[in-house]
């Protein structure tokens, strides 16, 4: 039996095993220490521990990789995208390995690793290409003079690698030298490759991409376009084919280009060729060599599914159908769920997943479940969220629908980001361009805090405190009293408020009255309802998050623990006997926290009263040269 | 496992009806004394103290608990009836509670009360709390918002050995045991009050709001001439400051209680629970029935093992000599896993019942398993042949047994709690860790009708029956009056009258409560042979 070890990790990872398993084969796999729990981990046959968390130190660790292959008695290795799925070293040792690489030859990963050779190789093959400079000369100097010739805007790249790492827009020569540097940084740690290169850089293009097939007899295939404008930080966050906003002409030169440059490398495997497109002008940016986090959409609207293509020209069977058999139906569109803060800057966010939920009948890719810790060692991904329809005004009907029905609670994601960027004009009118994004007004305004939600809160704190204290007779009777049953008070303070403690006492085991609301917990461990609308909830460190009405919240939970400092004193005091040195205020002067108002000598050491607090001053009490007692009050100061 | 008891109850008979309809009246009528008096003070009292900015003392004591579990309140009827109502519930709530995970005892004064000063009521519930944490080896939390004594009683407050002074005799008492002490100044903290948290191991003070002196402002200016406020005087800034009577401050009640929380937290305590623990199991028959199984007068028979069944884990009951002196059933059982010997009356105690209740309990003793007594006792059998049987021995050796037991005894007065009966079967005088009763029981010398026909049959003469029924009727009613549980428990004869339902948990909650001091076995007098 055929055994496939994928080299790679949670949704892609899930992604692969599943047609490796539905092709009969068998699936194994790897994971680092901090993917010990992981749903593909469980999907595999058999899986290896290659490493710790640090991607650098496993998932990127070729030795580990290779030897946890053989160990598995793998056959071939799927590398699935990003890691190491474009790394030429790594296929090459695959290779001397004696293993089948799924994926284009290292030589031809070496070619497209480097993007100013693949544009070379693009422009030989009559590909479209834009003005830039990756000369051997990687000082700054050579960039800014390649860079008067180019013209702003332009953008800085590295060489190797892909998915936005390490890009910077710059406008001007100044800034240049800055952006090569954090350019370099982020190239060198990212892939071990400080070389850049810079670009002319189209403003509000479209990014459109063409999925191409090859096989090693020199079959090449396209399977349409993708338009993947919608980017944020220049990573996708919506991905939709085809294409709607080109014409018939553009998109043949697309496809026509794809298509040749595929075959000019002699490429075998799945690969997108990655274009840019603005006002007419079309140009070749790179081409992926390995199976894209978008693909779905393509094998939506087409029917094939792109990984056992990739498995089976891996294993050199000749492509299953020529151009003309390919077919097109209807329209998909696929959404990131990303664990990020779009009130942020999309920042990604760590934390436990305590609570999800994805839409039915939809296509959902995802290689978290709830539990599932979000890392920063790994991309915060959720899940993929892919419709199709007839129609694109169906598709995207169909995914608002689908967005609605999703319900993360835990960690802040972009998911109301999403509803509302699905609803926007541009996006009905197939304008998004790739700066669209970074241009939106805010999408996502903070829900405010009902009533509602955070009696759903205090209502589940208090079932969860009734379980949890049910240890002892004390605790499994509830808050019994003599004659009844005290209700259980809770604290709760909405996040963003926290400092508004609000008192609300829940009674017995629900359903509850609020108002004319009616709190009611359902059979799982989640659901509530809402007055029957319905809510889920999940409990994290001192608080709830309730997912209600679409939005996430999240409510703390107990008093605000105080401490004591001596900030509450406001009466200061000689701290030993000694003698008043100077007095640096007056009465009702406006004192700030840590001024200094009075130093007494004691001891021969001098000592500075300082002001615990921003303050008035209302009276000083004591006068230079005056001889004090220990805890004679100096100065009396009070809060605004 | 122990069989499952058997039940002959009938809920649908006519007894059982004008049963259920007798407890409930009495019940719902206990609820509403018990919910008088847990108000406090007046409407205006107790806004007043809430203006301050202050909770509640029952607020208070609700968020010192763990949330969401029980609270076992003592005497919440102490003083009822008495001082002209003046002091609802004594001025003082106290009871056992769990705090950060371990068991303690609870002292909460109500200054809505009386400036929650002392009456005799309340010093004696204060200290049947202290006895209860001394018994249980249970820590103590003081929460003092209180004036001191009640002057115009003070002869009745300060002066004896169970008077106002035995608090802090207690205090110290308690801390030499490793029981710890520990005291929250909500409010004034005034003359003995002040030793408290003086004689506390740790305490807590709120910010403007507790005072701790010996002497107050009035009394300092009597003595001295010297004009002090209350803050100057003994305020939090003065103790957790300068005069170190306090050892942590607290910005509000809130913050306060949280300390005391996180100080009980650090208490280290251990405790040991029993080898036949059992997973908790609730009664196979209903509790709710109870009502309709007790008749409200307790001259009238009934089988006690159906009260057994509603109280035990699973109605499971090992029955010790079942088929000899019946009057008294003996037997092992469960109360939320706890092992328990229980002991209940099914009528008049005869020498055979005494002796056997008195190797039940030599049983119970050796087997370090607690005892609950199910109190419905008239007495010991009289007459000459019982006399001459040597049922005053007999009887002797129960009480001796009783006394000297090592184990903790729990009672619940479930009937009637007459004579010799009441010493036999663990009265207060025979110091149960807990003595609770229903509403519908009654305790005195002797019934009432018999107390009348043993004194009308000592003046004699009465020149016709009317004449003599007007001798005995107030007899009867003042029996009726004293006997009552009211009357009973605003004197702390015992420590609440409680809701029939309750028993289980009551039960439950003191046996795990007693397991936080080891049982020191001790030896039994000498029987009377």
């Amino acid at each position: 039996m055929t055994t496939v070890l994928v080299a790679n990790r949670g949704e892609v990872a899930c992604r692969i095993l599943s047609t490796v398993r539905k092709m009969g084969l068998r699936g194994v796999a790897v994971f680092s220490d901090a993917d010990i729990d992981a749903p593909f981990v469980r999907l595999a046959d058999a899986a290896m521990r290659i490493g710790p968390p640090a991607a650098a130190e496993s998932y990127l660790d070729i030795e580990a990789v290779i030897g946890a292959a053989k160990e598995l008695g793998a056959d071939l290795i799927h590398p699935g995208y990003g890691f190491l799925s474009e790394d030429a070293g790594f296929a090459q040792a695959c290779e001397q390995a004696g293993l089948i690489f799924v994926g284009p030859s290292a030589e031809v990963l070496r070619l497209m690793g480097n993007k100013d050779e693949a544009k070379r190789v693009a422009e030989s093959a009559g590909v479209p290409v834009l003005a830039g400079y990756a000369g051997r000369d990687q000082g700054d100097d050579a960039f800014v003079r390649a860079a008067m010739e180019i013209g702003f805007p332009l953008i800085v790249k590295p060489v190797a690698g892909g998915g936005g790492k390490g890009m910077a827009v710059v406008n001007s020569a100044d800034a240049l030298p800055y952006s090569l540097q954090g350019a370099r940084r982020v190239a060198q740690a990212a892939f071990a490759d400080d070389r850049l290169m810079i670009e002319k850089f189209l403003l509000d293009p479209k990014h459109v991409e063409v999925q191409v097939l090859a096989d090693g007899y020199g079959n090449v295939v396209h399977l349409g376009e993708r338009d993947c404008s919608a980017q944020r930080r220049h990573q996708k966050i919506l991905e939709e084919t085809p294409a709607v906003s080109i014409d018939g002409e553009t998109r043949t030169t697309l496809t026509d280009s794809a298509v040749a440059l595929a075959r000019v490398v002699g490429y075998r495997n799945a690969g997108t060729c990655e274009f840019l497109v603005s006002d007419g002008t079309v140009a070749f940016m790179e081409m992926n060599a390995r199976l894209q986090v978008e693909h779905p959409v393509t094998e939506l609207v087409t029917g094939l599914d792109l990984v056992e293509m990739q498995l089976r020209i891996a294993t050199n069977e000749t492509l299953p159908l020529t151009q003309e058999q390919v077919s097109f139906n209807g329209h998909a569109i696929e959404v990131r769920l990303y664990a990020e803060d779009p009130s942020q800057d999309f920042l990604p966010q760590a934390g436990t997943i305590h609570h999800l939920r994805f839409p039915d009948g939809v296509r959902v890719d995802s290689g978290i479940e709830e539990g599932s810790r979000i890392t920063t060692h790994y991309d915060p991904m959720i899940a993929k969220l892919i419709v199709h329809a007839a129609s694109r005004v169906e598709a995207l009907e169909k995914l608002s629908a689908a967005l609605d029905d999703v319900e993360v609670l835990g960690i802040a994601t972009n998911a109301t980001f999403l509803s509302g960027f699905i609803a926007i004009e541009e996006l009905a009118r197939g304008t998004v361009t790739t700066s669209t994004v970074d241009t939106l007004p805010a999408l996502v305004v903070p829900a405010a805090y009902a009533d509602e939600v955070l009696c759903l809160a205090a209502a589940a704190e208090a079932n969860h405190l009734a379980d949890v204290q049910s240890i002892d007779p004390w605790g499994n009777a509830g808050a019994w009293r003599l004659g009844g049953r005290a209700p259980i008070e809770v604290i709760v303070r909405p996040v963003g408020a926290e400092t508004e403690e609000l008192s609300i006492m829940v009674s017995g085991q629900g359903p509850y009255r609020v108002g004319t609301t009616t709190i009611a917990r359902v059979e799982g461990c989640h659901s509530w309802t809402l007055d029957d609308e319905s809510a889920s909830v999940a409990r994290g460190v001192g608080r709830w998050y309730v997912w209600w009405n679409k939005c996430a919240y999240e409510v703390l939970i107990g008093h605000q623990t105080r401490t004591l400092d001596a900030s509450t004193a406001s009466h200061l005091m000689a701290p030993m006997p000694g003698q008043v040195l100077a007095i640096r205020v007056e009465a009702k002067e406006r004192v700030s926290k840590g001024q200094e108002l009075v130093v007494v000598e004691a001891m021969k050491m001098e000592h500075s009263i300082k002001a615990p607090f921003d303050g008035v001053v209302k009276a000083v009490l004591c006068a230079v040269g005056e001889s004090v007692s220990k805890g004679k009050v100096l100065v009396d100061l009070e809060t605004d | 496992m122990a069989p499952i008891l058997p039940t002959l109850f009938e809920p649908n008979s006519e007894a059982a009806g004008t049963n259920r309809q007798a407890m409930h009246r009495m019940v719902e009528d206990l609820q509403l004394q018990i919910a008088t008096a847990a108000k406090g003070g007046s409407d205006k009292s107790r806004d007043r103290h809430v203006s301050r900015g202050k909770l509640l003392p029952r607020q208070r004591v609700e968020r010192l608990l763990d949330p969401a579990t029980s609270f076992l309140e003592f005497s919440q009827l102490a003083a009822n009836g008495m001082y002209d109502d003046a002091s609802p519930g004594a001025g003082i709530i106290t009871g056992l509670g769990r705090v950060s995970g371990t068991e303690c005892v609870i002292v909460c004064n109500d200054a809505t009360v009386k400036g929650g000063t002392y009456f005799p009521m309340t010093v004696k519930k204060h200290l049947r709390a202290q006895q209860i944490a001394l018994d249980n080896g249970l820590p103590c939390i003081y929460l003092v918002d209180s004036g001191g004594a009640f002057l115009p009683l003070q002869d009745e407050v300060f002066p004896d050995k169970e008077h106002f002074g035995r608090i802090f005799f207690n205090q110290a008492r308690m801390s030499a045991l490793g029981i710890p002490q520990i005291a929250a100044v909500l409010g004034s903290c005034t003359a003995g009050g002040a030793y408290v948290p003086a004689m506390s191991d740790e305490s807590v003070i709120v910010k403007e709001q507790g005072t701790i002196f010996l002497g107050g402002p009035p009394l300092v200016k009597a003595a001295t001439g010297e004009d002090v406020t209350d803050e100057e005087l003994g305020g939090a800034d003065v103790h957790a400051r300068t005069s170190g009577v306090v050892d942590h401050y607290a910005l509000d009640d809130t913050h306060a209680l949280a300390i005391v929380r996180d100080i009980v937290a650090t208490l280290n305590r251990s405790k040991q629970l029993p080898d036949g623990m059992r997973e908790a199991e609730p009664p196979k028959y209903d509790p709710a029935e109870i009502y309709a199984i007790t008749p409200p007068d307790s001259r009238t028979p009934y089988d006690v093992k159906e009260i057994i069944a509603r109280i035990v884990d699973g109605s499971r009951f090992h029955e010790f000599k079942a088929l000899y002196g019946e009057t008294l059933v003996c037997g092992f059982a469960h109360i939320e896993g706890f092992p328990v010997g229980i002991i209940a009356n099914n009528g008049i105690l005869f020498s055979e019942s005494a002796l056997k209740g008195a190797h039940f309990i030599e049983l119970c003793d050796q087997r370090r398993t607690p005892i609950v007594f199910l109190q419905n006792i008239s007495g010991f059998m009289v007459g000459r042949e019982y006399e001459a049987g040597g049922i005053a021995k007999d009887g002797a050796k129960l009480v001796t047994a009783v006394s000297c037991a090592s184990v903790p005894k729990f009672t619940v007065i479930i009937g009637g709690s007459f004579g010799a009966g009441n010493y036999g079967m663990c009265g207060r005088a025979y110091e149960p860790r807990l003595l609770f009763m229903w509403p519908n029981a009654r305790i005195s010398v002797m019934g009432g009708e018999q107390a009348a026909s043993v004194l009308a049959t000592v003046k004699g003469g009465f020149e016709d029956a009317d004449a003599e029924e007007r001798f005995k009727a107030p007899i009867r009613s003042r029996y009726e009056v004293e006997g009552h549980p009211y009357h009973s428990t605003a004197r702390l004869w015992d420590d609440g009258v409680i809701d029939p339902i309750d028993t289980r948990q009551v039960l439950a909650l003191g046996i795990s409560a007693a397991y936080n001091r080891p049982f020191v076995q001790g030896r039994f007098g000498v029987f009377r042979m």
